[in-house]
């Protein structure tokens, strides 16, 4: 089956972008390559077309049934916020890592692009009503220390981690990557606009390949990879995201875990050389043994970085990995990659 | 000196008399994106044919470069140990990884148009 294309396609091929498939799409993976893009991020600004992630209008009368489905609290939030949540099934497992922006008159909600029909379905299943502006948006993620300085002169720019409107934009100073930034929903319309506006700025595209190393180094979970629906927010060190005080599905487990601690748990990792620890790599502290969900090279540490799940609390930080038959040690981080 | 052949295996090689010299294509780096890690051999090592010499990580994947005949090393590229992207900048050139004695020839390898028709 032919893989599904952004309304930004033609515009990636014109920049010779290499394309990558993912999930059911074909995304671009780089332009000028993985760590030049990365560097781009870190130090001025770069921007992602993030169309192939959903795009769901939702009104306030479905607010305390949403409610029902996420582990944070997306009521007390004030208007204008953006919020980091996750849908939860009825183990207490993760459905789906989402963002939320709150409006005046509706709430965005943003689905990974791999969970997008199931998100759909389970707000039906539960009689929540959305109106689905996939086809006819776009959502182009612009990140970078220097974003907010080249933007400010067409985007009235929010505060951080609060919602936004100009020009017929909707957004959000929210991303994936670390940095400074915002995310923007545009109509099919307005896409040219804002593209051509973003290049004279000077702001390069980016692709896939980038935002996993700048995600992974920024700390920051991936759905398939750190939360899977055999994963719960508390497994993987996401409690903080866990602020709903209503029942939700699988807030029971959530809570025993939280009060029992006795649950597997996702660590964050280095390993003191370029040596990738990936996916499926095998670790061990002491005897807890581990399961690396994600691993890259960090440019800005200039080592290997990763996340691993343990099958429960590891009582030392030595880490010993299996690569490929070699043992290679690595340590535990208990504070984030990039201070 | 012959021409660089080069492996559908995406490795090329170069016969000077008994000793090879042995890289991988520009299609393959190109196919790995950056290229952060290599682990080289050690002098001395022998090889056979289609034996794994090279590791290569880079960002997207890690790959295996294999020994295009039965030989055994006789210098590696430390220059990739501290600058793995000339892999990338350079892969026929500079990128090379290492030497080897072939202990027994086998210049098999496809002519630079040949592997052009191949990986297109």
């Amino acid at each position: 089956m032919d893989k599904k294309t952004t309304q930004l396609h033609s515009f990636h091929e014109s920049n010779n972008a290499k394309f990558i498939d993912f999930g059911d799409w074909s995304m671009p993976f780089s332009y000028e390559g993985t760590l030049k893009e990365h560097d781009i991020v870190r130090n001025s600004s770069g921007f992602f077309d993030v169309s192939h992630m959903g795009r769901l209008e939702i009104n306030y009368t479905e607010l305390d049934k949403i409610s029902t489905l996420i582990c944070s609290d997306l009521i007390n939030i004030p208007v204008n916020k953006a919020l980091y949540s996750i849908f939860t099934n009825e183990n207490g497992n993760a459905l789906d890592d989402v963002i939320f922006w709150k409006f005046e008159d509706k709430i965005i909600l943003i689905p990974n692009a791999s969970n997008e029909s199931k998100i759909k379905s389970h707000l039906l299943d539960h009689k929540i009503n959305f109106i689905d502006k996939s086809t006819e948006t776009v959502l182009i993620a612009v990140q970078g220390p220097k974003t907010i300085e080249l933007m400010n002169d067409r985007f009235d720019i929010p505060d951080k981690f609060s919602t936004g409107q100009s020009e017929g934009y909707i957004y959000a100073r929210t991303g994936y990557t670390g940095e400074d930034g915002i995310e923007i929903m545009a109509n099919n319309s307005d896409v040219d606009s804002l593209i051509s506006f973003l290049t004279q700025k000077g702001i390069k595209p980016c692709g896939l390949g980038s935002r996993d190393t700048l995600r992974l180094e920024a700390s920051l979970p991936l759905y398939g990879f750190e939360l899977t629906e055999d994963i719960t927010p508390v497994e993987a060190s996401l409690s903080w995201t866990i602020t709903n005080n209503r029942d939700f599905l699988g807030s029971d487990t959530i809570k025993s875990q939280l009060d029992e601690g006795n649950h597997k748990i996702l660590k964050k990792f280095t390993i003191d050389s370029r040596k990738i620890a990936r996916t499926d790599t095998l670790g061990s502290a002491g005897d807890v043994k581990g399961t690396v969900t994600s691993g890259n090279f960090s440019p800005v540490l200039n080592k290997s970085i990763g996340f691993i799940m343990f099958e429960n609390k590891p009582s030392q930080d030595l880490i010993e990995f299996d690569i490929r038959g070699n043992l290679i040690e690595g340590n535990i981080v208990n504070k984030r990659f990039l201070s | 000196m012959s021409d660089i052949k080069y492996l559908e295996t995406h490795e090329w090689y170069l016969i000077n008399e008994e000793v090879i010299t042995v890289g991988i294509s520009d299609f393959a780096q190109n196919e790995l994106g950056d290229i952060v890690y290599v682990t080289l051999p050690e002098v001395g090592q022998t090889f056979e044919k289609g034996g794994a010499v090279v590791e290569v990580e880079a960002t997207k994947t890690v790959a295996e470069a294999y020994a295009p005949m039965d030989c055994t090393i006789t210098e590696v590229n430390t220059q990739l140990e501290t600058e793995p992207e000339t892999i990338n900048n350079d892969p026929c050139g500079d990128g090379w990884m290492f030497k080897a004695k072939v202990n027994a020839i086998d210049d098999s390898g496809m002519s630079y148009q040949e592997y052009e028709a191949f990986v297109s």
